[in-house]
């Protein structure tokens, strides 16, 4: 068992002291490795100012790079991966073409967000020369999502995205002997366990190792750490035993078959999003404006479940998809209705001490999906109200309704009496009028930063008229005019 | 030439590369100190009792420091009435308690839970309204501005609207939060490096609280990672803490906020309520406007007086007005201590008249665009509440040629045929103005002070009080300086800021860095190419100078017929030349000095405190916006279609600097005006702390479309090289995306009237479609 963690920065073989391989990324390049370009404003993932690159050994090769927020991951996280800073995006004294556009077109004021810019910005320039498609302003947004900038307003930015000519861009996997890391890596087998004072981190090589560690210590379990690094970094949480799938390569992969779409545990949001276009483009859409680029490469599809957060955006499309879990502990394997998965109270799931949740199945089936997400700001926000819902038509009969309601309750709601009143009715808006009263009077939300009780509560009835409006339009149900 | 070339910023190579160095980017030093600051957990009462052994017990503390530690217990930029720390009064909530000092930096946090606070509980006031009740006052206007008859006209004209305006605050959100590092130096000197709009101030408020003589405490400054206002007072005691530590323990110190604690400890843009009394004819035409300004203050007085004034010299927006009686009154409460930020006063004062003529044109049933150019400030009404006279006046061009190039006239009717039917989507159109004016309001600030150095390889030097926080004001004077001696810009460095070069400097602020210290920076190049100049004319002359023999050169004078251009030195008259180099060259042997220091007061000001008349404005930056919004009906999602500005910024020293100052303020007004909420809770805490709850625009966020033109201005010449200020005007016009919004709900207000706040949330939205439905 290896008891140290082993990673490349900016091209340099970096082998961890205990110490250092339970700080955070940011921490670690600005005050161990002297990098602080790298800089840190919110310390949540909220802000991009310290974003970097990563590519991670998956089957014996290092994966594309990836942006992801340093602030909140934890360097036990990128064992086995190559980091690329700001800095290392400079080499031999020559810019990279999106510090070069970033310069010409005044994409920079203060400086302080700039280098997450940066790195933001190259991820796009691979992607786009990876995926073969051109800088366009929409793409350039989309890839900047994860970044904010108080000085600006981002036009310049947007302006030197697009004009970054694509055939000057290297690939990242030429800025560094990638070969050499990749051969220097592949040696590395087996699991990891560090322990330092109080704090300790294993990663597991394979699922086994995994679910007896989980019988044995009962570790909490990291994974992108997208919601633990921002508790861990607001004093909230103290992370002492850890457990961290992250090198177990049978973990990263989407499968499908004949039934099902099977997501794997460390498959990346970002992933998801790709896999299910084809299947589930209603959630693949919704899962574009979920969070920025940089959450969606760390965070994955069954954290994002587990975390079980009322406001969590995936979880009301699960539940109406009927999606099931799967439970490995060292007395078997069990899956599970996300349904009866999910529990009444906050957090509450069908889960015990010693499992851990190794993939999510998802029923393909021919339902039309509707979902719903409102926040105070459209992109990288969290949702004030979230509503999914499942439907199928029989001509002007509603045949099929699944209906999920988030923010709401001290779970995401599953509205099992609402979706019996509206099964086998004529679908019209007089339906859904009675409907969005029976919804608005059967949920007590709270008032918060979010929003107010009042608000959250129109907002549940006012969607409900706006998916019977869309429905009608979308399948030329005439109508005279809108629910409203 | 330099001047009015769109070159890089002068910091884009390190910003891109990450090399630029902010506060937390200095090395650490040998037994660098880390401090922390304990909160205040009530927002008002008293620190009975502070428990600091447990902390002193742990390995890693070195000191613990409460209000008794410092020699001044109060600072405050105008009248000294802010405690350091809690003393032991609780002003507001998350105020300062106590400070202390670590080794280690994974330990501040720890250290800080290790310190218990026992404290005594009173009721606080939190609302304006809560402090009118009480008559809490920080400040009140000197006086009224009053113009015409107002009561006359009141009685005199067809309607009469009275009304309320209220928009709340905006927080910074300064990418870099408060920083500070202060180094002790020999004989109990200090060094503090500072993020800091301010650092003569910064200079003087440390030396109060460490009870220093202001000879032995240097501020620098090299940039900010953002500054908005909000580094111009507060980045001050920040300073003063990490100083503190410094100074005790004689061992550098570094104090960094993290982006909860700066949100909850430092102030923000005040927010505002205005109750108002306007009469005006069938036309809309504004015959008296009568009108008090009330804003919270916070817990102490910070600038909140000047804020104020600047809010009513902008309560006329763009608009004339003939019979007025503008008031104003600042509240203290229990909030943190309310601050500068970008347009300081001025954009509540804009919003407020801006959000009357979309209620007159309500009443009226007629186009608010029309109501506005009924009342711009044209022809011969050109006279301010205060009595300055507008000059060169753009206002009725702007307006022309923003209406004619944006479409205006198809895409309303376009809009009032979309409302008609029922869709889902409501949409909205408005367009607003800034007028802002250019000076501190407080006549002496308006000095500046420069020092330029030449090199003998024919670089420079430049010092001056200005500070970089990402406005580009360093690479504007880089090319002032450059053009001066005709030296391509990158051969000019401007150096950090300090008050060991520069003295009794103003704030970078009030949009003036570049217009004042670009002012002095010319001065002093000026000196040197004038003692220069009349070296060249020896020199060209063939007069000799030898070993015993030397050129005398006296003060100097700038002469058109010397010229400095490309690297050279050239007399038009005789078309002989010499290159810049061996002209120093000649002067350094020649004991002719290649460096001075110079100074600037902005000339012409005159503005009366007692009759509040007269000219408080070196000039005015003018411009206006045209927003066009959306909004979904069922969910009150509101989004930017697109946004035309046109601005005045007379000849710009940096038109592509200028651009992102002018998209940038934009932005962020447009922030203030729509996403930006302050959320606390019923014990004052700040829930909204951090980019999880505060929602600043992001690059989704800007209008779909934008675009950004200047009208060309060749007659401006009051200012340096013609050029205008342009850091806070063009932040007024993010109000034109909430007027927008609140023309789009008056297309559903069924003859009610709109009672819409700013922000204008997606919740505020909301809710007021379901009061007026």
């Amino acid at each position: 068992m290896r008891n140290s963690i082993i990673l490349f920065v900016n091209g340099e073989r970096e082998e961890l002291s205990p110490e250092n391989s339970f700080m955070t990324v940011a921490e670690y390049l600005r005050y161990k490795k002297g990098l602080t370009g790298t800089k840190v404003v919110c310390s949540e993932g909220d802000c991009g100012a310290c974003t970097i690159l990563v590519s991670r050994m998956r089957e014996g090769k290092l994966g594309p790079y990836k942006s992801i927020n340093s602030c909140i991951s934890f360097m036990y996280l990128l064992d086995q991966s190559h980091l690329i800073t700001v800095e290392g995006l400079k080499k031999n004294n020559e810019l990279h073409p999106v510090q070069k556009a970033m310069v010409e077109n005044q994409g920079a004021q203060c400086g302080f967000c700039t280098p997450g810019f940066i790195c933001a910005m190259a991820s796009l320039t691979e992607d786009a020369k990876k995926e073969k498609f051109p800088l366009e302003e929409k793409r350039v947004k989309n890839y900047l999502t994860g970044n904010l900038c108080r000085c600006t307003g981002y036009d310049s930015i947007i302006k030197s995205g697009c004009s970054v000519q694509l055939n000057t861009v290297p690939e990242l996997a030429s800025f560094y002997d990638d070969a050499k890391i990749e051969k220097d890596l592949a040696t590395l087998k087996g699991s990891v366990r560090i322990t330092h004072g109080n704090n300790s981190v294993f990663l597991p090589a394979s699922v086994d190792e995994a679910v007896l560690e989980k019988k044995d210590k009962s570790p909490r379990l990291a994974g992108g750490a997208t919601d633990l690094g921002v508790v861990y970094n607001k004093g909230k949480l103290k992370l002492n035993d850890v457990m961290s799938l992250n090198n177990i390569s049978s973990l990263y992969s989407v499968e499908e078959t004949g039934t099902h779409l099977v997501v794997g545990a460390r498959v990346s949001l970002d992933e998801v999003e790709k896999k299910t276009a084809k299947v589930f483009p209603d959630f693949s859409n919704n899962l574009h404006i979920f969070a920025s680029p940089q959450i969606k490469n760390s965070g994955s599809l069954v954290g994002n479940l587990v975390n079980a957060s009322p406001i969590a955006d995936t979880i009301p499309f699960l539940r109406v998809a009927e999606a099931e879990v799967v439970l490995r502990s060292t007395s078997g394997e069990r899956t599970l209705n996300v349904n009866t998965f999910i529990k009444g109270g906050y957090k509450e799931l069908d889960m015990r001490a010693d499992e851990i949740m190794t993939h999510i199945r998802l029923p393909k089936t021919k339902h039309s999906y509707k979902l719903y997400k409102v926040s105070s700001r459209r992109d990288l926000d969290i949702s004030t109200v979230t509503m999914a819902v499942r439907y199928r038509l029989n001509g002007n009969v509603l045949e099929e309704f699944s209906l999920a309601l988030g923010g709401v309750g001290p779970t995401v709601l599953r509205m099992n009496q609402i979706e019996s009143k509206a099964i086998g009715q004529y679908f019209n808006q007089a339906l859904f009028k009675r409907l969005a009263t029976d919804v608005k009077a059967s949920i007590k939300p709270l008032s918060d930063v979010r929003g107010s009780t009042d608000f959250r509560l129109t907002l549940c009835h006012n969607l409900m008229l706006k998916f019977c409006d869309e429905v009608m339009k979308e399948n030329n149900i005439s109508f005279q005019e809108i629910s409203l | 030439m330099s001047v009015g070339k769109d070159i890089a910023h002068d910091s884009g190579i390190g910003h891109v590369t990450g090399e630029s160095i902010f506060i937390d980017d200095r090395p650490e030093q040998r037994g660098e100190l880390h401090v922390g600051l304990v909160l205040a957990p009530v927002a008002c009462g008293e620190v009975t009792n502070i428990h600091t052994a447990d902390a002193l017990k742990h390995p890693d503390c070195m000191g613990v420091y409460t209000y008794k530690d410092f020699h001044h217990q109060k600072w405050g930029p105008i009248i000294h009435d802010q405690n350091f720390v809690c003393n032991p009064q609780i002003n507001y909530m998350a105020e300062p308690v106590v400070i202390i000092a670590s080794t280690r930096r994974e330990s501040v946090e720890e250290i800080k839970r290790l310190i218990k606070l026992e404290v005594k509980e009173k009721s606080g006031i939190f609302t304006i309204t809560d402090a009118r009740k009480a008559e809490s006052i920080l400040s009140k206007a000197s006086a009224p501005f009053i113009q015409g008859d107002v009561e006359e006209a009141f009685k005199k004209s067809k309607h009469v609207l009275e009304g309320h305006f209220a928009c709340g605050g905006q927080e910074h959100f300064y990418m870099e939060s408060q920083a500070a590092v202060a180094y002790p130096l020999e004989a109990g000197q200090i060094e503090v490096h500072s993020s800091s709009q301010h650092p003569s101030e910064t200079q003087r408020v440390v030396a109060e609280a460490l009870g220093l003589p202001l000879h032995h405490v240097v501020c620098v400054v090299k940039r900010m990672g953002g500054g908005f206002g909000g580094k111009e007072s507060q980045g001050a005691p920040i300073a003063a803490y990490a100083a503190l530590v410094a100074h005790k323990l004689k061992r550098p110190a570094r104090l960094i906020l993290t982006k909860d604690d700066d949100m909850k400890i430092t102030g923000k843009r005040h927010p505002f309520e205005a109750e108002y009394k306007v009469s005006f004819d069938e036309s809309g035409k504004i015959s008296g406007l009568k009108v008090l300004l009330m804003s919270d203050g916070g817990a102490y007085a910070d600038l909140s007086s000047s804020i104020l004034e600047r809010a009513m010299f902008h309560m006329d927006s763009a608009y004339f007005l003939e019979n007025c009686h503008i008031d104003g009154v600042c509240y203290k409460t229990n909030n943190h201590s309310n601050t500068a930020f970008r347009g300081f006063g001025g954009p509540q004062g804009t919003m407020a008249m801006e959000s009357i003529i979309e209620d007159i044109a309500q009443f009226l049933k007629k186009d608010a665009t029309t109501i506005r150019q009924t009342n711009l400030y044209q022809g011969n009404n050109l006279r301010t509440p205060y009595g300055q006279i507008l000059e060169n006046n753009m206002l009725p061009d702007v307006m022309n040629k923003l209406l004619d190039t944006a479409d205006y006239k198809a895409r309303r009717k376009e809009i009032d045929e979309h409302n008609k039917k029922r869709s889902g989507t409501l949409r909205g159109l408005s367009v607003t103005a800034t007028k802002f004016g250019i000076a501190f309001t407080a006549r002496f600030l308006n000095q500046g002070n420069a020092l330029v150095n030449l090199h003998l390889d024919g670089t420079l030097q430049v010092s001056t009080g200005a500070t970089e926080m990402g406005q580009g004001v360093n690479t504007k004077i880089q090319q002032i300086v450059a053009h001066v001696l005709g030296v391509p810009s990158k051969d000019v460095q401007v150096m950090p800021t300090s008050t060991e070069k520069n003295h009794n400097t103003s704030p970078t602020a009030a949009s003036s860095g570049a217009d004042i210290n670009g002012a002095a920076a010319k001065n002093a190049a000026d000196m040197i190419k004038g003692r220069l100049t009349e070296l060249a004319k020896k020199v060209f002359a063939g007069e000799p100078a030898d070993a015993i023999k030397e050129y005398e050169i006296m003060k100097g004078e700038l002469d058109s017929d010397i010229v400095f251009e490309n690297g050279k030195v050239t007399q038009k008259s005789s078309g002989k030349e010499i290159t810049l180099k061996d002209l120093i060259g000649k002067a350094y042997f020649n004991r002719i000095s290649l460096g001075a220091y110079a100074f600037y007061k902005t000339p012409g000001l005159g503005f009366d405190k007692v009759t509040v008349k007269g000219k408080a404005f070196n000039y005015y930056t003018q411009g206006m916006a045209l927003s066009e919004v959306s909004i979904d009906e069922y969910t009150g999602e509101m989004k930017v279609l697109r946004t035309d500005i046109l601005m005045d910024l007379g000849r710009p020293i940096n038109p592509g600097i200028d651009r992102g100052q002018v998209i940038g303020g934009f932005v962020q007004g447009m922030g203030w005006v729509t996403t930006e909420s302050l959320y606390y809770d019923a014990k004052r805490n700040l829930v909204s702390h951090s980019p999880t709850t505060y929602k600043i625009p992001n690059v989704q966020d800007i209008p779909r479309t934008l675009n950004v033109d200047f009208i060309d201005n060749p007659d401006n010449d009051v200012n340096v090289y013609g050029s205008k200020a342009v850091g806070e005007p063009p932040l007024l016009l993010g109000v034109s995306v909430w007027t927008a919004v609140k023309n789009a709900l008056s297309y559903r207000a069924n003859g009610k009237n709109s009672k819409l706040k700013s922000p204008a949330t997606q919740e505020e939205i909301l809710m007021e479609l379901e009061r007026i439905r």
